[in-house]
C-alpha cells in the first residue's frame, strides 16, 4: 500500500507528513551546525571532565583508571589549590576593576570631539594588537631596576623604599601582571562601551539639557542605565576571560615568587605538563569551570533584574 | 587524549615531509640561534659526506621543549636522533638504543672520557643511552675590581671565606655578593650548598632514605637563605633565573656568580677578560666541595628505520673535531682526552672548570636525573619551597624535609622498578 492510496480524494497529500515536516525537518538542516558543535565543543568537554575522574599521568601510562572522586578529595586538602583559588579572585577582580573604569573613563573620552582624536583613539587600540607573549616580556624588563625605570619612577614617587623589582616581592609581585593586564585590557572596554555610547540617542541629552539636569544627573539617568547591559555582558565576558588567563602571570613570574601569583589556570598548566598528571589537572579545571558557571548564573541573574528593557 | 595526540600528530607528520630512507629527523631541545648554527653547519657537513642523506632538523625553544617533546613521542611522532638533556634520560631511557656495541666499535671511542662513558650510562649503570656531547660544571664566577674596592684581598677558598667576601662587597653603595639564583634552575645550587655543608654528595643512604635533610645539608641550606636574608644578594635575586643571574655579574651588580662554562660567552663579550675570572667552588667544613655537573647528549630511538645512518649521525657530531668546535662554541666542557690542551681552554676563564675536573677536593655531583618526576621536582617544587624558604615563609629544616620526602618516595619507586 502506498501513500497515495490512503490520499482520499481532494484531501491534501502533504498531511501525513505534517508531523514530518514541522517537528523533525527542521532539526534536520540543522543538524550539521549542531554535529559540528558536538564534534569540537561537547565531545571535548566531556572527555576533559571525565579525566577528573581518572588516574591520567603520562609517566605512569599503565596505572590508569577510574578512580572516582579521589582527584577531589585531593584537591580539598591541596593548599596550594586553595593559594591559586585566592590569588585568582584576586587577579580578576584586579584586573577588571581597573580595566573596566579606565576603559569606561576612555570611551568617555574619546566620545567627545577633540583635536587629534583620531591619533588617540588609533593609540588606545594598540595593545590590543601587541602579542601577550610580547608585552609579557617587555613589562617584565619594565619592573626591572637594571633595565626598567619603573622602579626607579616608583621609588621618587616615594611609592617603593627602594628602586626593586616588585615582581620578585611575594607581597607586591601581582601587581606586575595586573598592571600588564589592565594595559592590555583597557581597549576591549574602550570599543565596546565606545560603540554602546554612539548608539544613544542624541535627543535624550538635548532634553536633559533643556530640563536643567547637570553634567552628573546626564551620566547617572541617561549614559549609565542605556550601556548598562553592555557593561553586564562586557563585564561578564572578561571576567570569565581573565580567570582564565594565563599568558601574562605565566611570562612574567612564573607563578612566583613562592606561589604569590600562582592563579587555577597556571596552576593547572604545571600540573598537567610538567607533573604530567592530567587527571588530577582536569580536576582542577573542573573545579574551575563550576566556579565561572556559578558566577555567569549570578551575573545574568542580576543582568536581568536590573536592566527593564 | 592519547588517540587525540596521535591524530594530531599523523597530521603533522602527514604534513611535513613524507619519511624515505635517506632521512633523519633530528630534534634539538636547548635551542638558542647560534646552538642551531652551528649544529647546521655540523650537520650540513655530514650531508655533504653522505650523499643521498637528508637531516631534518627540529628545534624546540628549551622553554617548552619538554611538554612539547613528551606529547610528540605520545602521539608516535618520534625523531631518530635527539638532544638527550640528563634529566629526561630516564624517563626515555627505554625506547632509546644502547650505544655500548656501537662506540666499542667506533675509531674515536677510546679518547672518549671515562667521565663521558659514566655519565652516557647513567640510568642504569651499564646501557649507554646517549654519548654525552659535553658538561655543564660549576665553577665560581668573580668581579676582581669589585673585590678590590671592598678589600679583599684574595677569592674565596672557603665556604666561610665565601660568606665573608659577600660580606664586604655588599657594604659597598648599590653592590651585591652573591648572584643568587632562587628562581628558574636554582636547585643545583642548592644541592651543591646542601653537599658541600655536609662534606658528602650521595643523595640517598643504605636505606634509600634522601640525605637532604641531614644536619650538614640543612646548614647547606640556610647558608643560602642567610645570604639573601642579610642581603648579601639582591632583593629581586628570589625570581632571578639564567639570564638575570649572568646579566646581575656582568653589570657589576654582584661580585659572585656559580655557573656552567655558557655563562662564559655572555660575560666575556660584555667584560675584559682581566676584570674577572673563574676558580672552583668554595670547600665547606670538610675540605671539599661538591660542584653539580649537568649535560646533554645525542640518543638514538629504537624506532629509528635507519639505525645504522642515526649512528653514523651521532659519530659525527661527536667525533674530537666536532666536538672541540661544539664545546666552544656552545660553552660545554668537552667529552674527548686531550681536549683541554687546545689555547681556547687554557686561559683564567676557564681554568676554575678544569682545575675543579683535576682537583681531589672536588668532587662533581651528578643530579638523581634517572628518578621520574625529578624534572617535576627540580622546576616545580624545588623552585617554590626553596623561594618560600628565602622569604622566611618557612625554614631551612622544613624545606629540607619536604625535598627528602619526596625524593625519598620517588627513589623507592625506581628501585622498585629496577
Amino acid at each position: 500500500m502506498t501513500a497515495i492510496d490512503s490520499v482520499a480524494p481532494g484531501k491534501s497529500r502533504a498531511r501525513p507528513s505534517f508531523y514530518f515536516r514541522y517537528m523533525v525537518e527542521p532539526y534536520l538542516y540543522i543538524a550539521p551546525a549542531l554535529i559540528l558543535i558536538a564534534l569540537v565543543m561537547l565531545v571535548p568537554l566531556v572527555i576533559g571532565i571525565s579525566y577528573a575522574f581518572q588516574a591520567v599521568n603520562l609517566l605512569r601510562p599503565f596505572q590508569t583508571g577510574w578512580v572516582g572522586f579521589e582527584n577531589f578529595q585531593a584537591l580539598w586538602s591541596d593548599r596550594k589549590f586553595w593559594l591559586a583559588l585566592s590569588n585568582t579572585f584576586w587577579w580578576t577582580i584586579g584586573s577588571i576593576f581597573f580595566q573596566f573604569f579606565l576603559g569606561l573613563g576612555l570611551a568617555l573620552l574619546l566620545n567627545t570631539q577633540f583635536y587629534g582624536k583620531r591619533l588617540v583613539q588609533a593609540l588606545v587600540f594598540l595593545p590590543w594588537a601587541v602579542p601577550t607573549f610580547l608585552s609579557a616580556l617587555t613589562w617584565a624588563w619594565l619592573f626591572n631596576p637594571t633595565i626598567g625605570p619603573l622602579p626607579h619612577w616608583l621609588a621618587a614617587l616615594g611609592i617603593l623604599s627602594e628602586p626593586f623589582n616588585i615582581l620578585g616581592d611575594p607581597n607586591l609581585a601581582m601587581w606586575g601582571p595586573v598592571t600588564a593586564n589592565v594595559w592590555f585590557g583597557i581597549p576591549f572596554f574602550a570599543i565596546t562601551l565606545l560603540a554602546a555610547l554612539q548608539s544613544i540617542p542624541g535627543e535624550l541629552y538635548e532634553a536633559a539639557e533643556i530640563d536643567g539636569a547637570t553634567a552628573w544627573q546626564t551620566f547617572t539617568k541617561i549614559t549609565l542605565p542605556f550601556l548598562a547591559p553592555m557593561i553586564a555582558i562586557t563585564v561578564m565576558l572578561r571576567t570569565i576571560w581573565i580567570a582564565n588567563f594565563a599568558d601574562l602571570i605565566f611570562v612574567m613570574t612564573g607563578g612566583g615568587p613562592a606561589n604569590s601569583t600562582q592563579i587555577l589556570s597556571t596552576y593547572i598548566f604545571t600540573t598537567a605538563f610538567r607533573k604530567l598528571d592530567f587527571g588530577y589537572a582536569s580536576a582542577i579545571a573542573v573545579a574551575l569551570l563550576g566556579l565561572l558557571l556559578l558566577y555567569a548564573v549570578i551575573l545574568l541573574v542580576l543582568r536581568r533584574k536590573l536592566v527593564k528593557i | 587524549m592519547r588517540g587525540l595526540i596521535g591524530a594530531i600528530s599523523a597530521l603533522a607528520i602527514m604534513a611535513g615531509s613524507t619519511a624515505s630512507a635517506e632521512t633523519l629527523k633530528l630534534v634539538e631541545v636547548i635551542t638558542s640561534p647560534e646552538r642551531t648554527k652551528v649544529l647546521q653547519a655540523q650537520v650540513d657537513a655530514f650531508e655533504a659526506a653522505n650523499p643521498g642523506t637528508e637531516v631534518e632538523i627540529v628545534s624546540l625553544p628549551w622553554g617548552q621543549a619538554f611538554e612539547k617533546f613528551a606529547t610528540m613521542v605520545a602521539g608516535g611522532d618520534i625523531p631518530d636522533v635527539v638532544e638527550m638533556p640528563d634529566r629526561w634520560a630516564g624517563i626515555y631511557k627505554d625506547k632509546l638504543v644502547d650505544l655500548n656495541d656501537r662506540i666499542a666499535e667506533w675509531e674515536h671511542g677510546a679518547t672518549l672520557t671515562q667521565k663521558t662513558l659514566d655519565m652516557g650510562r647513567q640510568t642504569d649503570g651499564k646501557s649507554a643511552r646517549m654519548i654525552p656531547y659535553g658538561f655543564y660544571l660549576r665553577a665560581l664566577f668573580y668581579n676582581k675590581k669589585l673585590l678590590e674596592e671592598a678589600g679583599v684581598s684574595a677569592p674565596p677558598r672557603t665556604m666561610e671565606d665565601f660568606m665573608a667576601a659577600s660580606k664586604a662587597v655588599s657594604e659597598l653603595d648599590g653592590k651585591y655578593g652573591y648572584c643568587l639564583r632562587g628562581g628558574p634552575g636554582g636547585l643545583n645550587g642548592w644541592i651543591m650548598m646542601a653537599a658541600t655543608m655536609n662534606g658528602n654528595n650521595t643523595f640517598f643512604d643504605e636505606d634509600g632514605k634522601s640525605t637532604l635533610n641531614q644536619p650538614g645539608s640543612v646548614e647547606g641550606i640556610q647558608f643560602l637563605i642567610d645570604m639573601y636574608q642579610n642581603g648579601y644578594a639582591p632583593k629581586d635575586s628570589v625570581s632571578w633565573g639564567f639570564n638575570e643571574i649572568v646579566a646581575g655579574f656582568y653589570s657589576g651588580t654582584c661580585a659572585f656568580l656559580d655557573q656552567d662554562p655558557d655563562a662564559l660567552i655572555a660575560v666575556s663579550e660584555r667584560m675584559d677578560a682581566e676584570d674577572f675570572a673563574v676558580i672552583p667552588m668554595p670547600v665547606g667544613p670538610a675540605g671539599k666541595a661538591f660542584p653539580t655537573i649537568g649535560f646533554a647528549g645525542w640518543s638514538m630511538f629504537d624506532t629509528s628505520a635507519d639505525k645504522d645512518l642515526s649512528w653514523k649521525l651521532i659519530a659525527h657530531l661527536s667525533s674530537p673535531e666536532a666536538n672541540k668546535e661544539w664545546a666552544k662554541r656552545v660553552g660545554v666542557i668537552p667529552i674527548h682526552e686531550g681536549a683541554e690542551q687546545d689555547p681556547h681552554f687554557r686561559t683564567e676563564q676557564f681554568a676554575g672548570w678544569f682545575e675543579t675536573l683535576n682537583g681531589e677536593e672536588y668532587v662533581p655531583t651528578v643530579m638523581p636525573t634517572y628518578l621520574e618526576q625529578f624534572g617535576y621536582f627540580a622546576d616545580s617544587i624545588a623552585l617554590e619551597t626553596s623561594q618560600e624558604a628565602l622569604l622566611g615563609q618557612i625554614s631551612a629544616q622544613e624545606v629540607a624535609d619536604q625535598w627528602a620526602a619526596f625524593l625519598t618516595d620517588e627513589y623507592a619507586r625506581w628501585k622498585a622498578a629496577q
